[in-house]
């Protein structure tokens, strides 16, 4: 009996708690109209911001702000939409948390800023540059526009992206490509580990460095690369028998190897200072 | 001659027109207007002013960047991010940076006192001399990294530790890439490393100048 | 840079900013960003109408003068020299996004494209009533290739021989694309006039 009534007391606390939070937030909307090929950016200290593609000609930005340390500032001159955070002083990473969720034309262009994020993009086909510093940076379905990652510590993780060029920066996060192709790739990595799965296609250049971080690319058996893998430092495994290249490149067992695929459409490098390498072959039953 | 005829040659025209294309220009209203417009749109375009400024952060980068590679010679005056346009902290990354020269000046005092009284006692060790130069020295020259960090300390301290172990991994990447551009030159993929690890280096530099700051 | 330290840099010339930052001084190059900054962004803008791709490109363009400034002569101004550097660094990008910045097939005409086989045909004229503003946007709603064409004669007045030489197309296809560029003009502005017209 004693111990239902703790029960129900702490219940209710809990329930008093939530209510006295969910209080303490503001949710603010915005909305924009524009035109063809807009540009927007979103600044966002903490907190996640996540883009999608909007129905029309608009932006529509919905803000959730965790407390009255964070105010929201807004500029729209011509087809540029800014939306930024402003902490107040006093304000944390919890009190100066923001929420945002924004619904764009497809083909804008979309420009976000946060340090924590996580920072989400989806279905476009405009440019999208995203940095975060520990923000963990999630893309999904783009194609045919650029595709600029910067990001210190957090995770990259592109799913579907195609026909654009993609150069993301990273020191310590480890980058992810998953069925990524187009007419450039590049990803510029210190310590992060590089892996990469996907069919090198689109007849694109392809450039995966790291300094220490390992690079693990996976294709099909069909791919059609001219490839060149080297770790001054490390090890490099290969799974495919490839043809020998013109090249004054010079291969050496273990560390260094080049060669081509089929019709050697994409140019593919595979180089790290210190880091394994391990260029797979894709499983026929996968 | 048709209007047909005359659309042909119309992109070769570049303002003179043949007697013949004069006379169907008098006869033809629809392709006299054309031309006009066409004109119209030429001026007008002549007309368009340059008044168009990227924002701040474009000279930052630059900046940045000419320091990375070498081309600024002189140390930078002060450490001022992009946004510090704003009034609310201006000058108050002074705190540190007075600081710091207090603190050389101190050093540099305590190292002429320490002379004169190795001028008037000539037992003091010689060690403590070297020692005390030697510290005035290294202490009194404060690289780009520790202003940087001073002012990430002063301002953000929690992000202070992440950024000098990002700071140290590609400091040394610019190391191991600038050792193998020396053992080999024409070695293109160590000039790329080296790129790769300059522009790590500049995106750091970038990102805790802009956004390390509430 | 203080407002005092900007004011003081205004008052170095361009001649004396220019052999300062071969010596590698700070406040000269900042100078010369200052004195371009706005004709090499609005070219690049004007040519990307993107923002940020603007601002890579600008940076881009001041950076690959500055690393060459040693080698500046005075043979031609400096400011063509900076302008020329813009111009070869946005049709890089063109190019490296896969955007033909000229399409080679000259005769090759699609339906939103070519002219109309009735030039001016029942159309009520332009001339006149241009609007700067309009033009500017609809100078962004052109295809990348026709906006480059146009935008290097009729706003940056390069002549034909030289956008030929730029892009690497013939004189007689960048005529063509620029005659296309400014019928296409034509064709926005009318259609952002009646729409304006039919607006409450």
């Amino acid at each position: 009996m004693c111990r239902s009534k703790r029960l129900s007391a702490l219940v209710v606390a809990l329930v008093l708690v939530t209510a006295v939070l969910a209080a303490a937030e503001t949710r603010k909307e915005l909305r924009f109209k524009v035109h063809r090929r807009a540009s927007v950016s979103v600044a966002n200290q903490f907190g996640p911001i996540s883009v999608k593609p909007s129905a029309g000609k608009v932006v529509l930005v919905t803000a959730i702000l965790h407390s009255d340390k964070a105010e929201i500032d807004e500029s729209h001159s011509r087809n540029r939409v800014s939306v930024t955070t402003h902490l107040l002083p006093g304000a944390d990473a919890s009190t100066g948390q923001v929420d945002y969720e924004v619904l764009v034309p497809a083909d804008a262009s979309v420009t976000l800023h946060s340090a924590t994020g996580p920072l989400r993009a989806e279905r476009l086909h405009g440019d999208v540059i995203l940095e975060g510093n520990t923000a963990n940076v999630d893309v999904r379905d783009l194609s045919n526009g650029h595709v600029h990652i910067k990001t210190l510590n957090g995770p990259v993780t592109l799913t579907n992206i195609t026909d654009g060029h993609v150069e993301i920066t990273s020191v310590s996060g480890e980058v992810a490509l998953n069925s990524v192709s187009g007419p450039l790739v590049h990803v510029n990595s210190n310590s992060g580990r590089i892996v990469y799965d996907g069919d090198f296609g689109g007849g694109g250049e392809y450039s995966l460095m790291t300094h220490t971080g390992d690079i693990e690319a996976t294709a099909p058996a069909y791919a059609s690369i001219d490839v060149v893998a080297s770790s001054t430092q490390g090890k490099v495994v290969n799974d495919f028998p490839l043809q020998p290249a013109h090249t004054s490149f010079a291969a050496k067992a273990g560390t260094a190897f080049a060669g081509t695929m089929g019709k050697a459409a994409s140019s593919v490098k595979l180089l790290s200072f210190s880091g394994k390498i391990h260029l797979k072959k894709r499983g026929n039953n996968q | 001659m048709t209007c047909d005829e005359f659309g042909r040659v119309l992109p070769e025209l570049e303002g003179g027109h043949h007697k013949e294309q004069q006379e169907h220009l008098k006869s033809c209203s629809s392709c006299s207007d054309l031309v006009s417009d066409l004109n119209a749109i030429a001026q007008q375009a002549r007309l368009l002013t340059d008044d168009h400024e990227p924002s701040p952060r474009v000279w930052n980068s630059i900046e940045i960047a000419l320091r990375q590679e070498g081309l600024i010679h002189q140390p930078r005056p002060q450490l001022v991010p992009s946004v510090a346009r704003s009034p609310r902290w201006r000058f108050a990354w002074v705190v540190p940076i007075t600081a710091a020269l207090v603190f050389g000046a101190v050093l540099l005092f305590m190292h002429q006192h320490l002379n004169n009284q190795v001028a008037q006692q000539p037992s003091v060790s010689p060690q403590v001399i070297e020692a005390a130069a030697q510290s005035s020295q290294a202490s009194a020259v404060l690289t780009d990294e520790d202003q940087l960090l001073n002012v990430i300390a002063a301002r953000a301290p929690t992000l202070r530790a992440g950024y000098e172990s990002d700071l140290r991994a590609v400091n040394a990447y610019i190391r191991d890439a600038e050792l193998s551009a020396r053992n080999d030159p024409n070695d293109q993929i160590a000039q790329q490393y080296l790129l790769n690890a300059y522009e790590q280096r500049a995106m750091v530099y970038e990102m805790a100048l802009e956004r390390a700051l509430p | 840079m203080t407002g005092a330290r900007k004011t003081q840099s205004d008052k170095l010339s361009e001649t004396e900013a220019i052999e300062r930052a071969k010596q590698g001084d700070a406040e000269a190059f900042e100078t010369l960003y200052h004195l371009h900054k706005r004709r090499v962004y609005s070219l690049c803008l004007r040519m990307t109408s993107n923002t940020a791709a603007a601002e890579d490109l600008t940076q881009e363009a001041f950076l690959q003068l500055f690393r060459k400034i040693g080698t500046f002569r005075g043979e031609s101004a400096f400011s063509t020299w900076l302008h020329r550097m813009a111009v070869n660094v946005v049709l890089m990008q063109l190019r490296k996004k896969g955007l033909a910045v000229v399409p080679l097939e000259e005769t090759i005409q699609t339906e939103e494209d070519s002219p109309r086989k009735e030039p001016g045909a029942e159309d009520s004229k332009l001339a006149g009533s241009v609007d700067r503003l309009q033009l500017e946007r609809a100078i962004a709603d052109l295809p990348p290739g026709y906006r480059a064409v146009f935008l290097l004669h009729d706003v940056e007045g390069y002549e034909h021989n030289e956008i030929a030489h730029l892009v690497g197309c013939s004189i007689g296809n960048s005529k063509s694309q620029l005659h296309k560029a400014r019928m296409k003009l034509r064709e926005l502005l009318k259609t952002s006039r009646a729409e304006k017209a039919t607006k409450p």
